[in-house]
C-alpha cells in the first residue's frame, strides 16, 4: 500500500477506533504516532505492542482543542520524526451515546453544540492548522477526517454531536478544495456504530439490534473495519480521490 | 494500580468455619482471590443440621407472602445495574465460565428479572389454588380443609452450564420454606452464593437456612450425608449425573431430576417469506448461540419447509452466515481440547457423508471451531456436540418431519415454532403426543416463561405434601367442644 516509513499521527488513539487505525498503518510499516488526551497508560501499552510487534510507535500526549499543545506536539514530530505524512483526526470531546439519556431538541443548549464544535472542528483544525506547512513543503500529504454516519442518517438524534460531525465534513471538503493544489488529498470517513469501544458501550442491544436490522450486510462495524478505509485514503491507491466522505456502515447509509 | 478482591465462592451459616483453598484470577486490574472450601463429611453433617434447625426456627413458620417480599426486595437489589455484586458477576462469571461478557451482563438482567414479586405470585398462583395452604390449612371448594407441607430442607445438585439457573432452584426451595444445601458446579459456582449473600443482605436469618457449597461430583463422603440429611433430592446435569445420584437415593427418597434434554425448532413457510426469512434466520441463531448451546432449552436441531421465499438449504447458507457474525458480536467461549475433537470429528463425520454423495452439506466457520452448520436434504433428528452446532432438516411439511422426533420422546423438551397460527395446536397436539413439553417463539427459546412446567412436570407441587383434612372430621369434632350446645 506504500506506507512503509511514512509518519502518521492519529489523534485520540488510546483506544477504540483510534487505536485499531494505529495498529492497521503499524502492520503496514508506517511510523505511527499515537495522541492521547489522559489515557497515558493505554496509549503507551499499544505503542509497547506496535513495537515488540517489529514496528514503530510513539505515544505523545496533547490536547487538540489547545493550539499550543498542538504546535507542541508537531513540533516534537518533526524534530523527532523529520516530517509528517499523514493526519487522522479522529479525536473527539468526550461523548456517551446513550440512546435513553440523550438531551432531546427542546433540552439542547447552545453550550452542547459549542463542546463538540470545539471537540470535533476545532481539534482537526489546530491539526491540520500545525500540519500544512510540513505537507505544502513536501508536496505531498494525506488528511482524513473520522466523520460519523449519523449525519446522513440520524438514527438517534445526537443533535450536538452530530451538528459538530457535519461542520468537520464541510470544513474537509473546504479544504480538499484549496489543498488539492499542493498534493495533499483530504477525505473522510463516516464510520456506523462501530462495537466495541467505550463511546458505544451505552447504545443498549436493542439500539444495536434495530441498526443491525436496517443494515444490508447485518452487523455493526468493528473498529478494524474503519481503519482499513483510513488505510485507503492514506495510501496511494486514492491518489487522485479528494473531498470525498467514505460511508463504513455495511451499507445503512447508500448515497 | 492492581486492586485485589477476596471472593468467597461457597456460603454457610455464619458459624460454621471451613478451611479454604485459594485460587487467582487476573481480571484487567484486578486480582481475585477465589476461596474455595474444603469440607469433610463431618462438616456436611453440621452445615446439614444446622441450615434445618434455622429453617425450623426461622422460616418455617415465616408468612409466604413475606418470603415472596423478602425474595423480591433481593432481586431489587440486581435490577440495578449499579449493585456491586451484579458487577462482580459481570466481570466474574465470564472469566470463569469463558462465556462472552456482553452475553452473560444482558441473559443474567434477563434472567433476574423473571423473579420480580409478580412473577413470584404466578408461580405460586399457577400451582396452588391458595398460596396461603403453605402457611396454613384452608378450607377447600369441595369441604375440608387442606396445608402443604414443604420439606425440611432440599438438596440440590446444580448443572454449571448456564450461569444463574440454580437461582431458580433456591427460589423454589425458598417458597416451599425448605432449608437448602446447593451443590454447585465447580465450572460455575458463583451467581447462586452472590444471590444468597443478597437475600443475607435483606435478611440473615433467611439466608442462613441456605448452604451453597462447591465440590467434585461423585464425592462420595460429602454427597452421602447431604442426601441423607434432605427430605428431597433435586439434580441437574447430564444423563450420566443424574443416573449417579439417583443410585445414591435410598428408595423412598423423593428425587426430583432434571437430565439430558434435546429441544429443536420449526420455520414453516409462513415464516419463509420475503418479508419474514432473515428475522426468522436472525431469531434462530440467537436461540443456538446464547451460552454457546449449553442449556436444554436450545435447538440442536431445526426442520425448515420447503416452499418459501428461500428454500432450506439456502437458509443454511444464510443461517451459517448470520451464525459467523453473531460469532463477531458476541464470541463463543474458548473450548477445552476435548469439546474441540468432537466439533471436528461431527464435522469429518458428514463431510465424508456428504462424499460419499448423501444429500448433505456442511457450513463452517474456517478458522476455528467456533460455529458448524449441517444441511439435510432428507429428514431425521440428530443431536449435535452444542457449542454452536446445528443440524438443518429440509421438509416438505413440517407435519411429516414431525415423526422423525417420535423414537427421541424421553429426552424431547422445547420447540422453537414459526408458522402461521392456523398450524399451531395441529402441531402443539401432534408435538405433544410425540413428547414435546413446550412450544416457544423462535428467538426466546432460551428464555422459558415464569410458571412454566419445566420437563413438563410441576415446580413447587412436586416438592410439596399435602396434608388433607377431611369434611367430616371438622364438623365432627364440633361435638366435642366443652361448650357445645
Amino acid at each position: 500500500m506504500n506506507l512503509k516509513d511514512k509518519v502518521v499521527l492519529i489523534t485520540g488513539a488510546s483506544r477504540g477506533i483510534g487505536a485499531a487505525i494505529a495498529r492497521k498503518f503499524a502492520s503496514e510499516g508506517s511510523f505511527v504516532i499515537i495522541n492521547y488526551l489522559s489515557n497515558k497508560h493505554l496509549a503507551e501499552d499499544i505503542a509497547a505492542d506496535i513495537e515488540t510487534r517489529g514496528g514503530q510507535a510513539a505515544a505523545i500526549q496533547a490536547d487538540v482543542t489547545d493550539f499550543e499543545q498542538v504546535n507542541e506536539m508537531m513540533a516534537h514530530i518533526i524534530e523527532n520524526f523529520g516530517t509528517i505524512d499523514v493526519v487522522v483526526n479522529n479525536a473527539l470531546s468526550h461523548y456517551t451515546f446513550n440512546p435513553r439519556t440523550r438531551k432531546t431538541a427542546w433540552e439542547m443548549e447552545w453550550d452542547d453544540y459549542n463542546q463538540q464544535w470545539e471537540g470535533n472542528v476545532h481539534g482537526a483544525y489546530n491539526i491540520c492548522r500545525a500540519a500544512m506547512p510540513f505537507m505544502k513543503e513536501q508536496m505531498y500529504g494525506r488528511i482524513i477526517n473520522i466523520v460519523s454516519n449519523l449525519i446522513d442518517f440520524p438514527v438517534i438524534p445526537y443533535h450536538d454531536y452530530s451538528t459538530a460531525k457535519m461542520a468537520l465534513l464541510g470544513f474537509t471538503r473546504n479544504l480538499a478544495k484549496e489543498l488539492g493544489a499542493f498534493g495533499i488529498t483530504v477525505n473522510a470517513v463516516s464510520p456506523g456504530l462501530t462495537y466495541p469501544t467505550d463511546s458505544s458501550a451505552e447504545t443498549k442491544d436493542d439500539v444495536r439490534e434495530s441498526i443491525i436490522h436496517l443494515t444490508p450486510m447485518r452487523r455493526l462495524a468493528s473498529p478494524e473495519d474503519i481503519a482499513g478505509s483510513v488505510l485507503f485514503f492514506a495510501s496511494d491507491l486514492s491518489a487522485f480521490i479528494t473531498g470525498q466522505c467514505l460511508h463504513v456502515d455495511g451499507g445503512l447509509v447508500m448515497k | 494500580m492492581s486492586i485485589t478482591v477476596e471472593v468467597k465462592v461457597y456460603r454457610t451459616p455464619i458459624t460454621i468455619e471451613l478451611k479454604e483453598r485459594e485460587e487467582i484470577i487476573e481480571c484487567g486490574e484486578s486480582t481475585f482471590v477465589m476461596k474455595y472450601p474444603i469440607i469433610s463429611g463431618e462438616d456436611m453433617k453440621n452445615i446439614a443440621s444446622l441450615v434445618k434447625f434455622n429453617r425450623s426456627a426461622y422460616l418455617a413458620s415465616m408468612p409466604i407472602a413475606q418470603i415472596v417480599e423478602k425474595i423480591d426486595l433481593a432481586v431489587q437489589k440486581w435490577l440495578n445495574p449499579d449493585y456491586a455484586l451484579r458487577r462482580l458477576a459481570e466481570k466474574l462469571v465470564p472469566v470463569v465460565t469463558g462465556y462472552d461478557e456482553e452475553m452473560v451482563r444482558l441473559e443474567v438482567k434477563r434472567y433476574i428479572r423473571t423473579f420480580r414479586k409478580k412473577e413470584l405470585l404466578r408461580f405460586l398462583d399457577e400451582e396452588f389454588d391458595q398460596p396461603a395452604m403453605l402457611d396454613e390449612f384452608r378450607p377447600r371448594k369441595t369441604g375440608g380443609m387442606s396445608r402443604a407441607f414443604g420439606p425440611e430442607s432440599i438438596f440440590h445438585v446444580f448443572s454449571g452450564n448456564v450461569p444463574g439457573v440454580q437461582i431458580w432452584s433456591l427460589i423454589m426451595g425458598l417458597l416451599v420454606k425448605s432449608a437448602a444445601i446447593g451443590k454447585t458446579s465447580m465450572s460455575e459456582p458463583l451467581l447462586p452464593v452472590l444471590f444468597a449473600q443478597s437475600l443475607a443482605e435483606v435478611d440473615e436469618r433467611l439466608a442462613e437456612t441456605i448452604a451453597i457449597l462447591p465440590w467434585k461430583g461423585g464425592t462420595n463422603e460429602l454427597e452421602e450425608p447431604a442426601i441423607e440429611e434432605s427430605e428431597v433430592v433435586i439434580v441437574y446435569g447430564s444423563q450420566d449425573t443424574v443416573e449417579k445420584v439417583k443410585e445414591k437415593v435410598p428408595n423412598g427418597k423423593r428425587v426430583l431430576s432434571y437430565g439430558h434434554k434435546i429441544s429443536f425448532a420449526m420455520v414453516g413457510r409462513e415464516a419463509l417469506t420475503p418479508d419474514h426469512y432473515y428475522e426468522s434466520i436472525h431469531k434462530l441463531t440467537e436461540d443456538i448461540s446464547v451460552y454457546d448451546q449449553q442449556s436444554c432449552l436450545t435447538p440442536q436441531s431445526v426442520y425448515v419447509e420447503e416452499g418459501g421465499a428461500i428454500s432450506p438449504k439456502q437458509f443454511a447458507q444464510m443461517l451459517a452466515a448470520e451464525m459467523e457474525r453473531y460469532h463477531k458480536k458476541k464470541p463463543r467461549a474458548k473450548l477445552s481440547d476435548e469439546e474441540a475433537m468432537s466439533i471436528q470429528r461431527f464435522r469429518n463425520q458428514y463431510q465424508l457423508e456428504a462424499l460419499n454423495n448423501r444429500p448433505i452439506s456442511v457450513y463452517f466457520s474456517s478458522m476455528d471451531t467456533s460455529w458448524t452448520v449441517i444441511f439435510h436434504e432428507e429428514a431425521g433428528f440428530a443431536g449435535t456436540p452444542l457449542n454452536r452446532s446445528i443440524h438443518v432438516f429440509s421438509t416438505e411439511s413440517l407435519e411429516d418431519a414431525a415423526a422423525a422426533i417420535k423414537p427421541y420422546q424421553q429426552f424431547l423438551q422445547s420447540c422453537g415454532l414459526a408458522v402461521s397460527p392456523n398450524r399451531l395446536f395441529i402441531l402443539a397436539d401432534l408435538l405433544g403426543s410425540y413428547g414435546v413439553n413446550r412450544i416457544s417463539t423462535i428467538g426466546e427459546m432460551n428464555r422459558a416463561k415464569p410458571g412454566w412446567h419445566h420437563d413438563g412436570g410441576f415446580n413447587l407441587l412436586d416438592l410439596v405434601r399435602i396434608m388433607d383434612i377431611e369434611r367430616n372430621v371438622e364438623q365432627e369434632l364440633e361435638r366435642f367442644d366443652p361448650d357445645v350446645e
